[in-house]
């Protein structure tokens, strides 16, 4: 029987692990970063064909958000890899960008909406009686107040598409999670592949949530009297 | 100024306004009178289109506004309005409120609007207050700057919608004052409120409406001393 620290060597840093689980971590905030950014302009677009005054928008907007939302991520992600991109030889990455990107998208689409919804409509009338159109009035008075009812989910929904980015494995990844299973497989040592990877995901997420938490507490200044 | 013919105006099966008729001419002070869910307020929010109407006409300065092709955006420029609840902008300094709509619409370059926002902001002695935001101001402190940022684009009319009806009992006078200077400057207003010392006071002509009509008016004088609808008796005996 190794000795804890022994186990801790071999798996994690003998072999050029260290790069391996490194590269892995790569691949996963890669993958996070770009479909939180894709999501994001998703569900900018998306919050805003919703609260449009065109039917077909909404309908559109509505149900793109049925469908994603009723899929199963891991479904969603095999689809995009073995059916959609499968005529084109495309970086297996790049799919899982896009598979993540559209399905946060929808759940942005509902956080912005939300946000949007709950800036009080004394606004709206506010910056059209003072002769500013929808959309300016949206630009310069409604989209900044929605930010900030937005920053707290927003914050959530990182932190989940961060989790989720953990089946990228099924389309043969090798992120995060797939590398500390390789690992696992491989030194016949579940332990401590798994729980320092369970360690970086907890420290990316803690990290992530105390540096949205510091922005909110900027943004909220024009609360305080 | 603002010719109102035959408007009416429902919301589903509820008719709020039946059938109005009315004309203001420039310089008059009309204060709208009346219980609650008497139209007052519906009547004046159709006045510059926040509130559709569904039937009749509205003329001012002599564009049809109620015609769909009538560019809204350009006539309210000319209509300020002040709500109940003031609508400030809470993420923007109250200079910030002041300026944004002349700067955002291209009518005044930033400096001429500071300039013009901090001309207003003296005037009634809240220049101190200019790098402030909007929570850190009183009641009656942020209805006088919701009065300053309609009046900081030079309007024509304005529209004045309860504007004291959620101030503190003590706030309630400065608002008053305000708009009774802004009445001896010689502004053309229209002002839904239920301070009959006001509309004593200020109005050139007083409306009563009940039940989505204009049921009485008069000027002050006559209006308060000789009611003729038993409505109107009704309603004064019970605010008087």
């Amino acid at each position: 029987m190794q000795s804890i620290f022994d186990q801790i060597y071999t798996c994690l840093i003998a072999n050029n692990r260290w790069q391996l689980i490194l590269s892995g971590l790569g691949t996963t905030l890669l993958i996070a970063l770009c479909a939180i950014l894709i999501g994001t302009v998703i569900g900018a677009v998306m919050a805003l064909c919703r609260l449009s005054g065109s039917r077909i928008l909404r309908g559109v907007s509505l149900t793109y958000i049925t469908i994603v939302r009723g899929i199963p991520m891991v479904t969603q992600l095999m689809l995009f890899a073995y059916v959609i991109f499968a005529p084109v030889s495309i970086d297996k990455i790049v799919v899982a960008i896009i598979a993540f990107g559209v399905n946060s998208g929808a759940y942005m689409t509902e956080i912005m909406r939300g946000g949007i919804q709950a800036v009080d409509a004394g606004q709206m009338e506010a910056g059209r009686s003072l002769g500013l159109t929808k959309w300016q009035t949206m630009r310069k008075i409604i989209l900044p107040q929605a930010v900030k009812n937005i920053l707290p989910t927003y914050t959530n929904e990182f932190i989940v598409l961060i989790k989720e980015t953990s089946v990228a494995g099924y389309i043969a990844i090798q992120d995060l999670t797939k590398v500390s299973d390789m690992i696992r497989n491989a030194d016949y040592n579940a332990w401590v592949p798994l729980i320092a990877a369970a360690l970086i995901y907890l420290l990316l997420t803690l990290g992530l949530s105390r540096l949205f938490a510091a922005l909110e507490r900027r943004m909220a200044r024009s609360d305080r009297s | 100024m603002i010719e109102v013919k035959n408007l009416v105006k429902s919301f589903g099966d509820n008719l709020v306004l039946n059938n109005i008729t009315e004309t203001i001419q420039k310089g008059e002070k009309v204060v709208v009178v009346g219980p609650s869910g008497s139209g007052k307020s519906t009547f004046l929010r159709c006045l510059n289109r926040l509130e559709e109407s569904s039937g009749g006409e509205i003329w001012f300065e002599g564009d049809r506004i109620t015609d769909k092709k009538c560019d809204i955006n350009a006539l309210r420029r000319k209509m300020g309005m002040v709500f109940q609840h003031f609508n400030l902008f809470p993420h923007l300094t109250v200079l910030q409120n002041i300026t944004m709509a002349p700067i955002t619409l291209k009518l005044q370059s930033a400096q001429e609007a500071q300039k013009n926002a901090m001309r207003l902001l003296q005037r009634i002695g809240l220049a101190d207050k200019a790098n402030s935001y909007p929570s850190s101001l009183s009641g009656g402190q942020k209805q006088r700057i919701a009065i300053v940022r309609a009046l900081a684009m030079n309007p024509d009319v304005m529209l004045f919608d309860e504007p004291t009806s959620a101030l503190d009992p003590e706030m309630v006078g400065e608002v008053l004052e305000l708009m009774k200077e802004l009445a001896d400057d010689g502004m053309t207003m229209v002002v839904v409120t239920h301070e009959m010392g006001f509309a004593r006071e200020v109005a050139t002509r007083v409306l009563f409406m009940d039940g989505g009509q204009i049921v009485e008016q008069n000027e002050p004088k006559e209006f308060f001393a000789h009611p003729q609808h038993p409505r109107l008796k009704d309603f004064l005996a019970k605010v008087l």
